[in-house]
């Protein structure tokens, strides 16, 4: 009865496991995303503003390298304009209180190194197979 | 050496391209490696649970009793320091877990670096479209003859394709570590409040 008992148990785990694995992503719409009644899961906005900065950093490695602009300038203005873009998404359409998402450095910091690597990897790409 | 295809034979710095489709056939080798030898068993989902389900507890319970709050019972104070050191030695279990499984990938990327090194040395493989800092420098002029500071070696390409692509990867396909294994680290470390 007892090893009855626990098997039940261990099984009652592993359910809760894969639907807290899979939780984030059936509860996501992306209706969601322009919502600013919806509330919000730390890990969910933190996803979606890692994917808005990698669309920003491809998008501005794109046109950075096929205008082309050159110079570390520009470097510099991605960075502003990919952290404003991420700024406006959350304080002015999500209007969410950054104190409960661990203030503006941890909302900002998501996935800015890997954009910033995305951005130069398609700058460079793009400059050198265009211009040469 | 003839390292590209015909199709892009008409580009200067076809070879670029040659180094983001290894980096690409790389990364998913090593995410396919490390689902393998990690991501699929069981000790890895346990562990992932554990710390999620640590760090959401330990989010609740500090929102409820902020810190500033003089009247805050000691067996609050107990109960969060709980939480906080089963948290950590779950993250030190979990990275210690992906250590031992991770030397594997390790050793594919050595190999991969070695064959391009091989492919690519003393070759310039991309223009910068800026002049990089010295730090950067020293790994985007890495093995090149010459002054040139915008030339690019393949050290560099190949940097930025696995950290972008590799990144994005284990992040698409949900392998990225938990956030509360990850605590308050990242660019800016945030500082405990309970300090404060």
């Amino acid at each position: 009865m007892k090893e009855g008992k626990s098997s039940k148990s261990n099984q009652q785990e592993q359910h809760e496991q894969i639907y807290h694995q899979n939780s984030h992503l059936g509860s996501f719409k992306f209706a969601k995303l322009f919502d600013s009644e919806a509330s919000w899961d730390k890990d969910q906005l933190g996803d979606v503003l890692h994917w808005i900065r990698q669309v920003v950093g491809l998008l501005c490695g794109l046109v950075w390298g096929a205008i082309p602009l050159v110079g570390g300038i520009w470097l510099l203005l991605f960075l502003a304009i990919s952290s404003g873009i991420v700024y406006g998404y959350y304080a002015l359409i999500l209007k969410i209180d950054e104190e409960d998402f661990g203030g503006h450095a941890a909302l900002l910091q998501d996935g800015l190194f890997a954009s910033l690597s995305l951005f130069l990897l398609a700058w460079i790409l793009v400059y050198s197979l265009s211009s040469f | 050496m003839a390292t590209t295809i015909p199709l892009f034979a008409s580009f200067k710095y076809a070879d670029s391209l040659t180094v983001v489709g290894i980096s690409i056939c790389t990364a998913l080798v090593c995410e396919a490696i490390s689902w393998i030898l990690i991501y699929r068993t069981s000790s890895y989902k346990s562990l992932k649970y554990s710390i999620d389900k640590a760090a959401k507890k330990l989010e609740t319970m500090k929102t409820e009793n902020p810190s500033s709050k003089l009247s805050i019972k000691k067996s609050k104070t107990k109960k969060i320091d709980r939480v906080e050191t089963s948290l950590k030695e779950s993250s030190r279990d979990l990275s210690l877990f992906k250590f031992k499984s991770g030397a594997v990938v390790a050793l594919v990327l050595f190999v991969v670096f070695g064959l391009l090194n091989s492919l690519f040395e003393g070759k310039v493989v991309a223009k910068l479209p800026f002049h990089p800092i010295t730090i950067v420098k020293k790994m985007s002029h890495r093995g090149l003859k010459g002054d040139d500071p915008t030339d690019c070696s393949m050290a560099f390409l190949y940097l930025l394709c696995s950290i972008s692509i590799r990144t994005n990867l284990q992040k698409f396909l949900g392998f990225s570590p938990p956030r509360g294994a990850a605590g308050a680290g990242g660019l800016f470390p945030m500082p405990d409040p309970k300090t404060n």
